[in-house]
């Protein structure tokens, strides 16, 4: 075997992709040929390299949380409206290159699953969580982030949103930007919690979301819980009661409630 | 088996991929978590049609997917300017020196770097083969090209980073005191 039909399968050989005769030809080459040989070395400590110093990034444990708290949330959808889903598989397994060809639709697909999975998991959560205002406020912390619907009105400036959410509650909620201490208000959005309509603050803090739902009454619950990966604090203040829920870390979330609070309380 | 059932059987064993890959493609860890959130909700829609023998090269291309149709969302200039052009000019491809590799180990930080910086259709396809190990048929049917594309794909990554002016660079430091 000569060099020029060697090495175009160098690779294929160190990748395992070669049958046996053929790996048996270059094997028989690289012994004999220094050149070919000294490619062969490269890729293999390359591979070397990359498998001891690239890192395989893990996923944070609350990540899988979140996953299973999403996947509850989503409805079965095979009762419905798929009768023909099982067979489509089989047929698609004919041709390689077109195996998947279905799910290249991403788009369409992704936003058709995320709206499935916003408005219909909204009516299996409405049970599950009314035992519970913490789940509740955690599935409607999912739902917004999840379907797009972040915000009802979409405004950094409190002069907006304070109209906006006291025009459509009995009650007018407290709302302060606090982008200078680094949570800027990015809306609000009203929401139901506990059979109730509440005012959400939606702000930002890096590249997480924190939602604050705020009513006059109090919510029954503990000041800091974790749920399904998510962190909830909530505080009793100023005649307010404040639930803050994100994926931002604890610290970060009972500081951001207590500055909220002291925003509430100065003016 | 119901699909959430299915799911949690078939497709949590592989978050731990998933997240790799989205994080790789992506370039940052919050983004990733957004991505696989994503392709977990398409995955469950889906969930009944999967075969257990191929349920994660499966999942990675709805990862794969999912990154994509976020990339068009929110870095769209990443799909459309990443034909590898500007990074292969910079490359010198005698620059790499075997016989650096024991200095270069201290400098571990390079290679990981000059990865992340592979323009992204080389990039996915050296991750799915390096760090998940697929052949080059299960990255053909993930990627959706030809097996001849993955392999001119996967070569060319290798090029790039036997050529990288991250890795040269530091062949050039640790051989500086020479001159």
């Amino acid at each position: 075997m000569k060099c020029d039909q060697t090495q175009p399968l160098i690779a294929p050989y160190v990748d395992g992709e070669l049958d046996t005769l053929r790996r048996r030809f270059v094997e028989k080459h690289l012994k004999n040929c220094a050149p070919c040989a000294e490619q062969h070395a490269d890729l293999v400590a390359l591979r070397q390299r990359i498998r001891t110093e690239v890192p395989y990034f893990a996923a944070a444990p609350a990540l899988a949380e979140r996953v299973r708290a999403i996947v509850a949330a989503t409805p079965p959808a095979g009762s419905s409206g798929r009768p023909h889903k099982r067979e489509r598989w089989p047929r698609l397994s004919v041709g390689v290159s077109r195996h998947w060809q279905w799910l290249a639709s991403g788009a369409v697909g992704g936003c058709a699953a995320t709206v499935l999975a916003f408005v219909a998991g909204t009516a299996v959560l409405d049970w599950q969580a009314s035992q519970n205002v913490v789940a509740q406020a955690v599935t409607r912390h999912v739902q917004a982030t999840l379907g797009h619907r972040l915000v009802d009105v979409a405004s950094s400036d409190q002069h907006t949103v304070k109209p906006w959410l006291s025009a459509r509650l009995d009650y007018s909620p407290p709302v302060h930007d606090l982008a200078a201490e680094g949570f800027p208000l990015l809306g609000g959005r009203l929401d139901t919690l506990g059979g109730r309509k509440v005012a959400t603050l939606v702000y930002g803090y890096r590249k997480h979301t924190i939602d604050v739902f705020v009513q006059p009454d109090s919510f029954d619950m503990p000041s800091s819980h974790e749920l399904r990966g998510f962190n909830v604090a909530h505080r009793r203040a100023a005649g307010w009661d404040w639930l803050a829920v994100s994926d931002a870390s604890p610290d970060v979330l009972n500081g951001f409630v207590s500055q909220l609070v002291s925003a509430a309380t100065a003016k | 088996m119901s699909d959430h059932a299915r799911f949690e059987k078939l497709v949590m064993p592989h978050l731990g991929a998933a997240y790799n890959l989205a994080r790789w493609l992506a370039r940052d860890g919050h983004d990733a978590e957004d991505i696989v959130q994503d392709a977990c909700i398409r995955a469950l829609k889906y969930v009944d049609s999967l075969n257990r023998s191929e349920a994660r090269a499966w999942f990675l291309t709805i990862v794969r997917h999912a990154f994509y149709d976020w990339c068009e969302r929110n870095r769209p200039a990443d799909i459309a300017h990443d034909d590898g052009s500007a990074l292969e000019a910079a490359v010198d491809h005698n620059a790499i020196d075997p016989e650096q590799a024991v200095l270069r180990r201290a400098e571990s930080k390079a290679i990981a770097d000059a990865v992340a910086e592979l323009p992204l259709a080389f990039r996915e396809v050296l991750i799915l083969r390096e760090m998940e190990d697929l052949s080059y048929k299960e990255i053909a049917r993930i990627a959706d090209i030809p097996i001849g594309t993955v392999m001119s794909r996967l070569a060319r990554a290798r090029a790039l980073l036997q050529g990288s002016p991250r890795l040269r660079a530091i062949g050039e430091r640790t051989s500086g005191g020479e001159r």
